[in-house]
C-alpha cells in the first residue's frame, strides 16, 4: 500500500467509483484474465471488457491486423458470442476479477443497444457498461451512431432509460464536430464520455495489390493516433461537464499527463499492452511520483489545466471535474 | 490446455550471430524460460526501445539457462531485435502457446520447416531425437545460404532432407515435394512450421499420406495472450482446441480459435481455413 500522504489517483465516472483513473480499453485487454500473469489486476483502474452485441458474430476474415509506422490497424470486427450466451456462461467469471469490471455494448439500431444494455447492466458482476456507438469494422451502421448528433442522442436515451448504472459513452473521431455529438450524449444522459475510438484507416500490400486487412478497412491505434485524440478530449472538454475517459496511442506518463491536461479525467490503454503488459503499472507508478514531485494533493488538480475552455465550461459545477 | 508458468522474464543477452544475411539469432540467459518452454513454444519480445508492439517469436533453442531466437529482419521491429548485444537487456513475455503434442510419443517423425520456421522446430526435434524417435529433418528455404543451422539438426541426430526453391541445395522445388515423395516409408507424425502456403501443402500431403499433422502457424499477433482476438483460425467444433462459441445460424461446424492462446500448433485435420 501507499502512504497516507501519497496523492490522492482515484475518480469518479458518475457514480462509479474508481481507485485509479487508469482503465484497460476495449477489445485490447481480453476479460482481464489474459493479463493476469503479467499484472496485478488490484493495480488496474477497470477493465473495459470486449464489447457484446445482441447477436453472435464470428468477426471480420483475416488478417485482423497491420503493424503499421506508429500504430496497428485492427479489424477484428466485433467478434463476441452474443449477449444470451454471454450472461450464461460468461458474466459470472468477471466476479473474480480484483478490478471494476465495466461491461461494453455495440448494436446495429437503437433497439439493439437498449436491450443489450439493460440485459448486461441488471448484473452486479458487471459496474458500468460503455456504449460502443463507434465500431468502424463493422459493414453497416457501426459506426454511423457515433457520426450522427441525433442517433447518438437516441442510442444514449434509450440506454439510459434502462438502467441507473453508469453510462460511458464512447465516441468517434471519425466525425466533422465531435463536440456536438458528445453534447447530445451529456444531454441524452451519458455519465462520461470514451474519447476516442479508432480512426479509420487502411493499408495496402503493394505484391499482391490488395488490402492488407480481410475487411478492407480498418480502425488505427496507437501513438500515430494520440495528437488527434488529445485534440479530440481538449474539444470535448470544453463542450460538456461529464468527465471524459481519454485514449488514443498512451504508452508513457507523459503520454498520459498530455490527456489529464487537455481536460480528461481518466485514460484508457490498449494497445500499448501489445508492447509490454507491464505499461499501466508503470503510468500509475509515473502519476504518483510526478504529483508528489509537484506537492500536489489529487490528480484532480491537473485534470484540464493546459485547456483555458476547460475552467469556464465546468465553473457551475463547483469542485466537481 | 496446462496451465502454463508465463511471466515477464528480464533477461541478458549472451550471444548474437548472423548466420545468413538478414538472419539473427540472439541468445540470452532466462532459466526459468528454459525450464518451464514446452517444445514449440513461443515468446513476445518486448522492443527495447518500448516503441510498439511486442514480436512473437518461437523459442529456437533452450538449454541450461540459455535460450535463443531466430528471425529475418523484415521490418523495425525485428531490426531493432537484430541489433542486440552481448550485455544488452531483453524483456520478454513467455512460455506462450500451446507447443507441439508429443504426448503419443511418435517414433518416426517428419519435421517440416520452411524458412525462419525453423526457429519453432529444433526443440522437438532435440526432444524426439533423444527420445530414440528417427527423426526426418525437411527443410526447404529460397536458396542455399538461407537453410541456416541446418547442421544443428544433423547434430541432434535428424535425418536432413533439403531443398531450396532455386536449387542450390537439394532438392529443387518445394519441401513439401520432397515430403510427398520420400514419405513412402510412412512417419507416425509430422509437425511443421512456414508460410502459410507451406502449411496448407503439408497438410494437404499428410491427409493423402494418412498421418496426422501439427502445424504452428503464422499470424499477425498483436496482444500474443488472448486478450484482442486479431489472430484466429477457423477450426472444426469438434477439436479439442475449439473455443466454446454459439452456433451461428446457416454457419458451418468453424469456430475461430486464437492462434496465440489455443494454437499456434493446430492439427491439420481440424483446421477449416
Amino acid at each position: 500500500m501507499v502512504e497516507a500522504s501519497a496523492p490522492d489517483l482515484s475518480v469518479r465516472l458518475g457514480s462509479l467509483s474508481l481507485p485509479y483513473p487508469t482503465l484497460m480499453g476495449s477489445g485490447c485487454y481480453g476479460t482481464g484474465e489474459e493479463f493476469a500473469p503479467f499484472v496485478d489486476l488490484r493495480n488496474v483502474g477497470a477493465v473495459v471488457l470486449k464489447s457484446v452485441t445482441r447477436k453472435p458474430r464470428m468477426g471480420n476474415p483475416t488478417p485482423r491486423l497491420v503493424h503499421t509506422p506508429a500504430g496497428l490497424l485492427n479489424a477484428i470486427g466485433l467478434q463476441n458470442p452474443g449477449i444470451d450466451w454471454y450472461l450464461e456462461r460468461e458474466v459470472a467469471k468477471f466476479a473474480a476479477r480484483p478490478c471494476t469490471v465495466i461491461g461494453s455494448v455495440a448494436g446495429f439500431s437503437v433497439d439493439d443497444y437498449a436491450y443489450v444494455c439493460e440485459r448486461l447492466a441488471a448484473r452486479d458482476e458487471i459496474a458500468a457498461v460503455e456504449i460502443n456507438i463507434s465500431c468502424p469494422n463493422v459493414a453497416s451502421e457501426g459506426e454511423t451512431f457515433a457520426c450522427s448528433p441525433n442517433l447518438t442522442a437516441q442510442v444514449v436515451a434509450a440506454a439510459r432509460a434502462t438502467t441507473a448504472k453508469p453510462l460511458i459513452v464512447k465516441l468517434s473521431p471519425n466525425v466533422t464536430d465531435i463536440a456536438a455529438i458528445a453534447r447530445e450524449a451529456e444531454a441524452a444522459g451519458a455519465d462520461a464520455l470514451a474519447v476516442i475510438n479508432t480512426v479509420r484507416g487502411m493499408a495496402i500490400d503493394v505484391d499482391r495489390w490488395q488490402p492488407r486487412l480481410g475487411n478492407v478497412t480498418g480502425g488505427l491505434s496507437g501513438p500515430a493516433i494520440r495528437p488527434i485524440a488529445v485534440l479530440a478530449v481538449y474539444e470535448v472538454a470544453r463542450a460538456v461537464r461529464i468527465p471524459i475517459v481519454g485514449q488514443g496511442g498512451i504508452e508513457t506518463l507523459g503520454d498520459a499527463l498530455e490527456f489529464f491536461l487537455a481536460g480528461a479525467s481518466a485514460i484508457s490503454i490498449g494497445t500499448a499492452n501489445f508492447t509490454d503488459p507491464r505499461t499501466p503499472e508503470r503510468i500509475l507508478e509515473g502519476l504518483r511520483e510526478y504529483l508528489a514531485d509537484r506537492n500536489l494533493r489529487s490528480l484532480s488538480e491537473i485534470v484540464g489545466k493546459a485547456n483555458l475552455g476547460f475552467a469556464s465550461a465546468h465553473q457551475y459545477e463547483g469542485d466537481e471535474g | 490446455m496446462l496451465d502454463l508458468p508465463a511471466r515477464v522474464h528480464a533477461a541478458l543477452v549472451t550471444d548474437r550471430r548472423e548466420p545468413a544475411p538478414g538472419v539473427f539469432v540472439i541468445g540470452f540467459d532466462a532459466p526459468e524460460l528454459v525450464r518451464d518452454t514446452r517444445p514449440g513454444q513461443y515468446l513476445m519480445a518486448i522492443p527495447p526501445s518500448g516503441e510498439r508492439c511486442a514480436t512473437a517469436l518461437g523459442v529456437y533453442e533452450a538449454e541450461g539457462k540459455r535460450a535463443s531466437i531466430l528471425f529475418f529482419v523484415t521490418g523495425k521491429r525485428t531490426r531493432e531485435l537484430s541489433e542486440l548485444h552481448p550485455g544488452d537487456r531483453l524483456d520478454l513475455v513467455g512460455p506462450l502457446g500451446n507447443g507441439f503434442d508429443l504426448r503419443d510419443d511418435p517414433r518416426d517423425v517428419a519435421i517440416v520447416a520452411g524458412g525462419v520456421g525453423v526457429a519453432s522446430v529444433l526443440l522437438p526435434a532435440q526432444r524426439l531425437a533423444r527420445s530414440g524417435a528417427r527423426v526426418r529433418f525437411y527443410y526447404g528455404a529460397r536458396t542455399a545460404r538461407l537453410l541456416v543451422d541446418a547442421d544443428r539438426f544433423a547434430d541432434a541426430g535428424c535425418e536432413l532432407l533439403l531443398s531450396t526453391d532455386d536449387g542450390t541445395a537439394g532438392h529443387y522445388g518445394f519441401i513439401t515435394d520432397l515430403l510427398a515423395r520420400t514419405a513412402r516409408q510412412l512417419p507416425d507424425a509430422i509437425l511443421a512450421c512456414g508460410p502459410t502456403p507451406m502449411l496448407r501443402a503439408v497438410g494437404r500431403v499428410a491427409g493423402e499420406l494418412g498421418v496426422r499433422a501439427q502445424l504452428s502457424l503464422e499470424e499477425t499477433f498483436a496482444c500474443g495472450v488472448g486478450g484482442c482476438w486479431g489472430c484466429v483460425v477457423p477450426v472444426a467444433r469438434s477439436s479439442a482446441q475449439a473455443p466454446a462459441f454459439p452456433q451461428l445460424d446457416g454457419e458451418s461446424d468453424a469456430v475461430n480459435a486464437r492462434i496465440c492462446k489455443e494454437g499456434p500448433v493446430f492439427w491439420a485435420d481440424e483446421l477449416r481455413w
